[in-house]
């Protein structure tokens, strides 16, 4: 037996039963595509194709297309790379480590954010292949021995490392996301009216028939996953930040970097999820289902990563000057005060300062607000990582090699390539597969929905200090 | 619906500090300073010869760069532990805001036992204090103005690294902590009395607040405490590793102190899932701290730059090798063992199973706080013997002294509370 | 070769009255085959005698071989089979070992967990299990009894039974297996 405090506000509201969830949710997968959904649709088609167009350029041509120079050998790609990678933790973020820690609020976007970090992930992967100049050699970065050539990779570059992190990120988010729809694909089998979605959505939902049985070793399965996720996200960014920070580049080389570094991600992770759910949620009429209380919730992680953010850059700036190290303190001052001052602004702006307006109520339940910020908060963290890869690269131990980098049209065309792909597939998703988790919604109703469902409570407002379920 | 089993809780239930039990802690006080007396004169005299030679040669002038003598054993051994459990008190107020802060409702029923912790703050005030003005210059060689006039980098460190600016932040931060545990306690006590949601909703502003004086004040007093004691050696990560090691042993010290309360037949309300959720919390930030700490070291062993590398040179291969089991036993102690030990679901809801986890945690980190100061302060002439059994004995006493009347104080049960019903019937 | 076989279906309408129902029936004797429900409900495995899952252990192992292959990879390849000087580390850097051998730990252990909890459950592309009732995957609880286990009663008395425990229907519904 369940109990939820009367403090607590309700999770779905609108008094909505167990047929009503079923019926909202699966109404966006049954019905056919709204005309936004369509024109949203075509955009993104097109924006990739003239992504596609620049990637094919790019790799036809050589990465001497970018604004590359012997000095900034990094620049554009890596930081898209890094921020997309960092933008698709919150996905799996949100599905585990949530979990864990049995917050109700996760039921209602996790599905979309899981989806939304597998994208991210394909983004970013996108951009190891785009800079690896001759992408049909990326074979070699697997450990596949003397067949290949006469060396094996080497296991202490922290790129190989990344290769692991990468594919094990995404093979595993992809299963636990896949696990986690199989019940709600069910559902959509089960109440399919034509033979054709009933023969797809029946082979993607395996066969589940919702048995005791299987949902026991569902949860089973559930919870080891995200007990094995949790420390998965840590080290994926982690690895990424090693990229960094093993290297003797002052800027580079710190310590700090690999929590800072999941911080980051987390706070840029769940910024791109209110973005994309406060649009949804408009779209497709989810009020109930999101509400302003998942809205709070989201902003409060963003206030303490934004803040945990903020903490690292002043104790790297702290350490910098406390080291004594001429280097060091060269590599923040030059970050703050030098010729890319103003990416270093808009760093600190957005990232430190936009998010402390979450403190007040009203802002973190605004949606405008959020969604304003969470825009914002995104493009902090890509000029983060560009103030950290570009800033530090540009003016190394030797003056007479200082160099400014400025990006080509094709650094910008390879990046909205990935935008085209992201928003592609993300209403791909939205349209054919159920945008909130149906089955795990339906489990928290009883607990956390605003009036009490089934005919057993029978009373429909509870007024009585504790809300008692019996789930 | 239907009918359902409710158990009735005793909800004014109170510890009571008897006078045996308080002369039994009195007398583990005073076995602790006897060992601690015995320890010290050994020290002196075993030390003798070596101790005075060099004590004499640091008179010649040679501050700082001299060899330990034994007074730098003696306050090493005295911060160590004044350190270590100003953490745990601290970690207590932690706990408490983050349960604030996060509606944790699971955790109401043990919420009086961290709540009581931060009563132990003036008391590790005091200490630290005194230890600092007396063994200042054993401890911290940043603090010697003729090894600052040779030394260029600490000529450039002055700024931060002085004593008058270093007692500044003890005492702003010490105030701080201590001033908003006091609140906190306030108005759960308030709360009881009264009830109603305004104390709740008044706490979890002040948690906020803690919070992030917390996340600031931490990271600074390890690079003030601990990170300053290798006066040239700096990592960007130390801060968050220091706390990470507080943190870890503050969760075992709560968990311990709630079964021990079991054991005399209290906190009935307290059941097998909350021991279970205690018990993830000991094993999460076990490997948490787990994560920071080859974070740190691999990141420091990979770049390989002498500035860097000489922390774990101290700990790996000088003084003979001096530390090198030591650090070992670290990772297995407070990583290996709570990782395979608590990861069964049984291991997490077995007093005894449990018990001997917080025990070796408390202890592998109480450890891993001496591998951080005493190399730095007594290169290889530090040890375990009557002098650090003692010392950690009498700490401990106190420690156990000052929480078990803070606890006897306010009823176990927070029963005001507005998550109350929810950490009762708390099921997993 | 195929059969058909009857059985009885229970639909319950809230989760706590099934709960209860399939307690008071385990009393009474009846042999339930198996429940069916939109959503995990929280203390069912008990009430219907389901065992504790030992997919954790089995992802433990699963976690250990991944291990095991990581380092083994790893040391033979770059301690044994073509040994290089990086950065003055020794050939055998295990420090530089950790992430690797992290990521195919937790790739052994999810994909291995997971690969079994589809073979033990029958669950694949392609799989189709029998669904007694398909309201059971909106908003209907299903209780399924095979009435040729519960020949003690009869199918009037177990309907009644199930009725009484609080089911808005039972139903006889015919299965053909094929075999």
């Amino acid at each position: 037996m369940n109990v939820t405090s009367s403090v607590r506000e309700p999770l779905v509201t609108g008094g909505k039963t167990w047929a009503d969830i079923t019926n909202d949710i699966c109404r966006q997968v049954e019905g056919k595509p709204s005309k936004s959904w369509i024109i949203a649709f075509t955009f993104s088609v097109l924006l990739l194709g003239v992504g596609v167009f620049c990637v094919m350029y790019t790799w036809f041509v050589g990465i001497g297309v970018w604004g590359l120079n012997k000095t900034v050998g990094w620049a554009w790609d890596i930081t898209n790379f890094v921020w997309w990678v960092g933008i698709g933790h919150a996905g799996t973020l949100i599905s585990a480590i949530l979990l864990l820690f049995r917050q109700k609020w996760r039921t209602s976007i996790n599905r979309a954010a899981e989806a939304m970090t597998i994208f991210a992930v394909l983004c970013a992967a996108s951009f190891i292949l785009l800079h690896m100049g001759r992408p049909w050699l990326a074979h070699w970065a697997l450990p596949l021995g003397n067949t290949y050539g006469s060396l094996w990779v080497n296991f202490n570059s922290p790129l190989v490392w990344d290769v692991f992190a990468i594919s094990t990120y995404l093979t595993v988010s992809v299963v636990f996301w896949y696990i986690g729809l199989i019940p709600d694909l069910a559902t959509i089998r089960d109440r399919a009216t034509n033979k054709i979605s009933r023969l797809i959505y029946g082979t993607m939902a395996f066969g589940w028939n919702g048995s005791a049985k299987d949902w026991s070793r569902f949860e089973a399965v559930s919870l080891v996953l995200a007990g094995l996720s949790t420390p998965l996200v840590l080290s994926v960014h982690t690895i990424v930040s090693m990229d960094f920070a093993t290297s003797l580049v002052p800027g580079w080389h710190t310590t700090i970097f690999p929590p800072y570094f999941v911080a980051g991600a987390i706070f840029s992770g769940f910024a791109m999820v209110l973005t994309l759910m406060l649009i949804t949620r408009k779209v497709f009429h989810l009020e109930d289902y999101i509400t302003l209380a998942h809205v709070e919730s989201m902003n409060k992680v963003i206030t303490l990563t934004g803040s945990i953010v903020g903490v690292a850059y002043i104790t790297e700036f702290f350490i910098a000057w406390y080291s004594g190290v001429e280097y060091e303190s060269y590599a923040f001052i030059n970050r703050a005060t030098g010729p890319y001052w103003w990416s270093y602004l808009a760093m600190m702006t957005c990232n430190v300062f936009s998010p402390q307006l979450f403190w007040f109520r009203s802002v973190r339940r605004s949606i405008l607000a959020t969604f304003v910020i969470s825009i914002v908060v995104n493009i902090g963290m890509w000029f983060e990582r560009f103030v950290i890869i570009v800033t530090s690269l540009h003016r190394d131990y030797l003056p007479s090699s200082w160099a400014y980098f400025t990006p080509t049209w094709f650094d910008i065309g390879d990046y909205a390539n990935s935008f085209g792909l992201f928003f592609t597939l993300f209403l791909l998703f939205s349209k054919f597969l159920p945008v909130i988790n149906m089955a795990e919604v339906k489990a928290i109703l009883k607990s956390a929905g605003d009036v009490q469902t089934g005919q057993a409570t029978g009373n429909a407002k509870v007024k009585s200090n504790e809300t008692v379920s019996h789930n | 619906m239907g009918s359902h089993s409710t158990v009735h809780y005793n909800l004014d239930e109170k510890y009571d500090f008897t006078p045996e039990a308080k002369k039994r802690v009195l007398m583990w006080l005073f076995i602790g300073l006897a060992m601690f007396g015995v320890g010290l004169a050994m020290l002196i005299m075993g030390g003798g010869d070596h101790g005075h030679e060099v004590a004499h040669g640091a008179t010649a002038g040679h501050g700082g760069a001299h060899a330990p003598t034994w007074t730098a054993r003696l306050y090493a051994v005295l911060w160590h532990n004044a350190l270590f459990f100003t953490g745990i008190s601290l970690i207590g107020v932690f706990f408490v805001s983050i349960q604030y802060v996060a509606w944790a409702g699971w955790s109401v029923t043990i919420k009086r036992i961290p709540e009581a912790f931060g009563a132990f703050l003036p008391f590790s005030f005091v200490a630290m204090l005194v230890i600092f003005l007396l063994g200042g210059h054993d401890i911290f060689h940043w603090t010697h103005a003729d090894a600052v006039a040779h030394d260029e980098v600490l000529q450039g460190k002055s700024a931060f690294l002085n004593t008058p600016f270093f007692l500044v932040r003890m005492v702003l931060f010490f105030g701080l902590w201590y001033f908003i545990w006091r609140i906190i306690r306030g108005y759960s006590a308030k709360e009881d009395l009264e009830g109603g949601l305004t104390y709740y909703n008044k706490t979890i502003t002040v948690s906020a607040v803690f919070l992030i004086i917390f996340g600031v004040s931490t990271s600074m007093v390890a690079w003030d405490w601990t990170m300053s004691i290798n006066p040239h050696w700096y990592s960007t990560l130390f801060g968050w590793y220091h706390f990470a090691s507080w943190w870890v042993s503050g969760i075992a010290t709560i968990v311990l102190t709630v079964l021990l309360l079991k054991e005399k037949g209290l906190l009935s309300f307290v059941n097998q899932n909350h021991l279970h959720d205690l018990g993830k919390f000991m094993f999460a930030f076990s490997v948490f701290w787990t994560y920071l700490w080859v974070s740190q070291f691999l990141l420091i062993y990979y770049a390989n730059i002498p500035e860097e590398i000489i922390y774990f040179k101290e700990r790996m291969h000088l003084y003979d090798g001096h530390y090198r089991g030591l650090f070992f036993f670290n990772i297995i102690i407070n990583f290996l063992f709570p990782f395979l030990f608590l990861m069964t679901r049984d291991a997490k809801r077995q007093t005894i199973l449990l018990k001997i986890a917080a025990i070796a945690i408390i202890i592998g980190h109480w450890l891993d706080f001496y591998l951080m100061i005493m190399p730095g302060v007594t290169k290889g002439t530090s040890g375990f013997g009557f002098l650090e059994f003692g010392t950690v004995t009498v700490f401990a006493s106190a420690f156990i002294y000052v929480i078990s009347t803070q606890i006897s104080k306010l009823g176990l049960l927070a029963k005001n509370h507005p998550m109350l019903q929810e950490s009762l019937h708390h099921d997993i | 070769m195929s059969e058909v076989k009857s059985y009885l279906v229970g639909v319950f309408d809230d989760d706590d009255v099934l709960l209860a129902a399939i307690k008071n029936l385990r009393e009474q004797g009846a042999k339930i085959l198996e429940a069916f429900t939109p959503f995990p409900i929280h203390g069912i495995d008990p009430a219907l005698g389901i065992k504790r899952s030992r997919l954790p252990q089995a992802a433990f192992m699963f976690g250990a071989t991944g291990t095991t292959c990581a380092l083994t990879l790893q040391i033979s390849t770059l301690g044994f089979d073509w040994p290089m000087n990086i950065g003055g580390k020794a050939h055998l850097p295990f420090p530089s070992f950790i992430p690797v051998s992290f990521e195919l730990t937790v790739l052994f252990a999810a994909l291995g967990m997971v690969g079994t909890f589809l073979l033990a459950s029958g669950l694949g592309p392609g799989s189709q299990k029998t669904v007694f009732d398909p309201r059971s995957s909106d908003d209907k609880f299903i209780l399924v009894f095979d009435i040729e286990k519960n020949k003690q009663f009869s199918v009037e008395k177990l309907t009644e039974m199930i009725k009484a425990t609080g089911a808005s229907e039972v139903n006889i519904k015919d299965i053909v297996e094929k075999h």
